[in-house]
């Protein structure tokens, strides 16, 4: 755990004990866990430090660069969100799925994975699972987005290597893909 | 309740939201925490606890209510994307991104009450009314007058704002806001306009220190609208009738100009509108 990723740490909360947390289930993944953290605590400290889950990346910590970016049930159906944004405990009793789930139990690749890489459309990496995320969601909303309803779905979520241009690609390719293979 | 810790309160019904507010009066309200997550981290505020409101199902979604729009105060800013009025469409369109806008809810963004929130011109505009209700019951207030300082507004110790009723306007609503770079970005300033029966009414965001409104605003965009009046006359009235802050992002002078500009922009869009006879 590291204290430089969540400056909270020594603030309101940080300090007073069993006064201080909460205690609640969290199923991740498919799997149940029973998590402690302090009340302030945001679901993605607590899916990477607590849980060990790494798939959502912390980047900005505000919401603004989509590199966190899960699917999460709060009991309203689930939408993919900013987990730096949620409080953990909110979650209580929720479902969180992560890139893992994107992908198969045995690490094979979805069509939208299998097209960021072949568009080349992964370069650092930091961002990738948020933009997988938030492009599978739209494909299963939208099968046949076009060009600006790419774009206005992916503006959550900031690439600072690639210049968009071969994720915009990736997803035209994974929503072809997808459309011949269902034909 | 789905959880009860001694900092953190997570209440499924608003009865039970109630009783926790009463219980809790130090605890900050949270819904979506799109605000206040980044505020604690970057210690813009201290908290003694958390009430989320994120659980409750009876503050979420909207009905119709007569020629009212009735919006629960914990609806995601989402959905306000395909609402009826345009002015509410666009400015929930141009807030934060999709990632942010399924959590941010109309409800935090009129309590938390700063300047540059994007739905407070448009709340003024369309003459919403806010719900407040404690365990005594529900009132009814406008929202003209409902933020009284930056951040700060007419909710009483004990209430939640339940619910905004926007009257469903036939006519032409729109939104527009200027900020530092073209994604992503917070109001500088903003303007709301709805017109309908010729008639036009502006209001404004990061004009003063509250949202803002003015009869002689309207009189000069009425009179646009309906060619009597010049796009000058209208750029002079709103200059005279704002009061902007200076700050970092902009100077006050900026401002008063760039409000002038979305003044006859949005004007010029309902005149546009009204010759095209919708």
């Amino acid at each position: 755990m590291s204290a430089v990723e969540d400056p909270r740490t020594d603030v309101a909360g940080g300090t007073d004990g069993a006064d201080g947390s909460v205690t609640f289930g969290l199923t991740v993944d498919g799997t149940a866990h029973e998590v402690t953290a302090r009340w302030d605590e945001s679901l993605l400290t607590v899916l990477r430090d607590r849980l060990g889950v790494r798939g959502p990346k912390t980047g900005c910590a505000h919401g603004r660069c989509g590199a966190c970016a899960v699917k999460a049930d709060l009991g309203d159906g689930g939408h993919v969100l900013c987990a730096c944004l949620v409080p953990a405990a909110t979650a209580a009793g929720g479902t969180v799925e992560t890139i893992a789930s994107i992908s198969g139990p045995d690490g094979a690749l979805s069509d939208v994975q299998e097209a960021f890489l072949a568009e080349g459309a992964v370069q650092c990496g930091i961002c990738t699972s948020g933009f997988v995320t938030a492009a599978t969601e739209l494909l299963e909303t939208n099968p046949d987005p076009t060009r600006p309803e790419i774009e206005a779905a992916l503006y959550g979520n900031l690439c600072r290597c690639t210049g968009y241009g071969r994720i915009v690609a990736a997803v035209e390719t994974a929503a072809r893909t997808r459309r011949a293979a269902t034909r | 309740m789905l959880l009860e810790a001694p900092r953190f309160a997570l209440p499924e019904t608003l009865g039970e939201a109630l009783a926790a507010r009463a219980e809790r009066p130090e605890a900050v309200v949270v819904a979506g925490g799109t605000e206040v997550m980044p505020d604690l981290l970057w210690r813009n505020r201290t908290a003694a606890g958390f009430l989320s409101l994120r659980r409750v199902a009876a503050l979420r979604g909207t009905t119709t209510d007569g020629g009212e729009l009735v919006i629960g105060a914990g609806t995601p800013v989402a959905a306000l994307t395909t609402a009826p009025d345009g002015g509410l469409r666009a400015a929930a369109s141009s807030l934060g991104t999709p990632l942010v806008r399924t959590e941010a809810t109309i409800g935090g963004n009129v309590v938390s009450a700063l300047p540059y929130r994007n739905l407070l011109p448009t709340l003024l505009a369309g003459g919403a009314t806010l719900e407040l209700t404690s365990a005594t019951g529900t009132r009814v207030v406008p929202f003209d007058g409902f933020v009284t300082a930056p951040g700060v507004t007419g909710l009483r110790e004990g209430e939640l704002l339940t619910a905004v009723r926007m009257p469903v306007h036939v006519g032409f609503a729109d939104y527009a806001k200027v900020g530092r770079r073209n994604a992503q970005f917070v109001a500088t300033v903003s303007a709301a306009v709805v017109s309908r029966d010729g008639v036009a009414r502006l209001a404004f965001g990061n004009a003063g220190p509250t949202p803002l409104r003015s009869d002689a605003v309207d009189t000069a965009a009425t009179a646009l609208l309906d060619g009597r009046a010049t796009p000058e006359d209208l750029r002079a009235t709103v200059a005279a009738a704002v009061d902007p802050p200076e700050d970092t992002v902009a100077s006050a002078e900026y401002r008063r100009h760039a409000l002038g500009v979305l003044a006859v922009r949005l004007v010029t869009r309902a005149a546009v509108d009204a010759g095209l006879g919708s």
